[in-house]
């Protein structure tokens, strides 16, 4: 029973630390175009970032075990920030650009 | 405040039901650690979203030098912070574990290796920061590179309050063997916080463009 | 020293407001508690009205402008500034029951009388660098409308930079009270408060760049320096004054940890006349 715990543990580190490699080769894929801004990459990047936060919060922090209103408090801030940043970004982009 | 957990009754081998109802899902609903770490938790995290949003305002408002800087941040470098901090969680989250389950030993080795994972990661940073600062990027080369200096100076101060923190853990397993986990699992809530806001920093300084 | 000692009290009366405050102001206990708190309430609105509504001198102005803009600046606001900076100087002695109020429920805490006496010291420091320095500048700069440009300046820069980054004294204060709460055994307040000292202790530092930038989100005047740490510092600010309130209506003059709020009213306990309130 502890096993699966730990199981689930380890398997959430290590999927986690592989999606951070993946962007390190995405990253490292899109070096010739550097000076462009690239609205995929950055809505990528942000979410990718987001899903890997809430796994955090869910999974190590242990939310998924918390009552409702923690698990709803925590995806309000992970739906806020992403709203915030993205909608800064997109709206900021179009501002700057028009 | 009144805490939503419920009452976590020692089992006869020493753990306690939470350790159990860890795997079970749909078990036993508990707030880890003091409600009020989270409280503090949500509300930091806030902070850090205003500050990341208005970070993302001005790039948007000049893409141009942001880009042109941002090519001088190394993302091996933000790559090998995050796994560091990664593992720093999956350590202080073993290190809970063990704690509920009585294996005070485990736990202690675990919350040790979290601080080592913490001093990884801030040799790192500082190098990072005397590497740029040789390069000639300082706090007030331009508008970038402060709040490089800003995200990631702030984000270091959290880091070193999460080694007091860290402290408090640590004593609490060596003096109180047998104890509720609750203080254990405060001073890891306060940890991850420390790990996923990490996560954000590196998506928006190293890679988003 | 009160009616309590000398034998029966009265019964509040009901009726008027003036009536039952006359009573409280005779025969409550706590009374000193309550006007303690409602100085803080009622010197932070004034705070508020007289720096942004009268002065006018927050939400600050840029720093980088330049000396003929910054004349322009006391010009647009003389008056406000000399009669709001003259209240400010009249009601300025009420920080120390304010900060008196806050350094007694670090007394009725359980740990050492070390942490109130500090707090004492750094707050009533504060009120240089939080409100007089800013105050002098100002007036002194508005006062003579022909003083030499380079003067107002000076005056500008000096008002401001004290006022905004001095932060420091207010960071030490907050970690002496984060401290004081999280170890405090007699539950005087909880411990989410603690904790939100130490945001507001962080959020403190943030605003010390505004001495290196003179635009941008980190001067003095910035998004992340003064907006945030503005709505972080209200935000603390409006929950210390409610949880103090329950902490004057919770306390039992006794020094071990103290009761719990039962409901609206007051615990049952000898002595406790601010019931109604």
């Amino acid at each position: 029973m502890k096993r699966r715990f730990e199981q689930r543990l380890r398997f959430v580190w290590l999927a986690l630390s592989a999606i951070t490699l993946a962007q390190l080769a995405l990253g490292s894929l899109g070096q010739q175009d550097a000076l462009t801004p690239n609205a995929v990459v950055t809505s990528s990047a942000i979410a990718i970032a987001l899903i890997k936060v809430r796994v955090i919060i869910r999974e190590f922090m242990e939310v998924r075990h918390a009552p409702v209103l923690l698990c709803r408090l925590a995806d309000l801030w992970v739906v806020v920030t992403g709203v915030s940043l993205l909608g800064s970004y997109f709206v900021g982009m179009a501002h700057s650009a028009g | 405040m009144t805490t939503v957990q419920v009452s976590v009754a020692p089992r006869a081998d020493g753990s306690d039901e939470r350790a159990a109802s860890s795997e079970k899902p749909g078990g036993v609903r508990f707030v880890p650690g003091q409600p009020d770490m989270w409280a503090f938790v949500l509300f930091e995290a806030l902070v850090f979203t205003s500050y990341f949003t208005v970070y993302v305002i001005r790039r948007t408002q000049s893409p141009g030098p942001f880009l042109q800087s941002q090519t001088h941040l190394d993302l091996h470098v933000g790559v090998f912070n995050t796994l560091v901090l990664l593992a720093s969680s999956w350590s202080v989250a073993r290190c809970v574990q063990a704690t509920r389950e009585g294996s005070f030993r485990a736990a202690l080795n675990n919350a040790y290796l979290t601080m080592l994972f913490g001093v990884v990661f801030l040799v790192s940073k500082v190098r990072e920061w005397a590497t740029a600062i040789a390069q000639g990027f300082s706090f007030t080369t331009d508008e970038f590179f402060s709040f490089y200096y800003f995200l990631t100076g702030i984000h270091f101060l959290h880091l070193l309050i999460g080694f007091v923190v860290l402290g408090v853990a640590v004593s609490r397993i060596r003096s109180a063997a047998g104890a509720a986990p609750e203080l254990v699992e405060t001073c890891a809530t306060y940890w991850h916080t420390i790990d996923f806001l990490w996560v954000l920093i590196f998506a928006l300084l190293y890679v988003m463009r | 020293m009160s009616a309590t000692t000398t034998g029966a009290v009265p019964a509040m009366p009901s009726g008027s407001l003036m009536r039952r405050i006359a009573w409280h102001c005779r025969y409550d206990e706590k009374r000193e508690l309550w006007i303690g708190w409602w100085t803080l309430v009622a010197f932070y609105n004034l705070y508020g009205l007289l720096f942004f509504v009268l002065a006018r001198t927050q939400p600050p102005p840029q720093p980088s402008l330049g000396p003929a803009e910054i004349v322009q600046w006391f010009d647009d606001r003389r008056s406000g500034l000399l009669y709001g900076y003259a209240i400010v100087s009249i009601v300025g002695g009420a920080t120390a029951i304010m900060t008196a109020t806050l350094a007694y429920t670090m007394r009725r805490m359980s740990v050492s009388r070390a942490f109130a006496y500090s707090y004492l010291l750094i707050y009533a420091l504060a009120t240089l660098p939080g409100m007089l320095i800013m105050g002098v500048a100002c007036t002194v700069g508005a006062m003579r409308p022909d003083r030499d440009h380079a003067l107002v300046s000076w005056l500008y820069d000096f008002a401001f930079l004290s006022f905004e980054g001095t932060m420091g004294v207010f960071l030490v204060g907050s970690l002496i009270w984060m401290a004081a709460v999280l170890l405090d055994k007699n539950r005087v307040f909880p411990m989410w408060f603690g904790y939100l000292n130490l945001c507001n202790a962080l959020t403190e530092v943030v605003v010390a760049p505004a001495w290196i930038f003179r635009r941008g989100v980190f001067a003095w005047d910035g998004a992340i320096a003064w907006w945030i740490n503005m709505a972080v510092f209200v935000t603390y600010t409006t929950v210390f004054l409610t949880l103090l309130r329950g902490m004057i209506v919770r306390e039992d003059f006794g020094s071990g940890p103290l009761p719990e709020l039962a409901s609206d009213r007051a615990p049952a306990s000898a002595g406790t006349l601010g019931a109604a309130r």
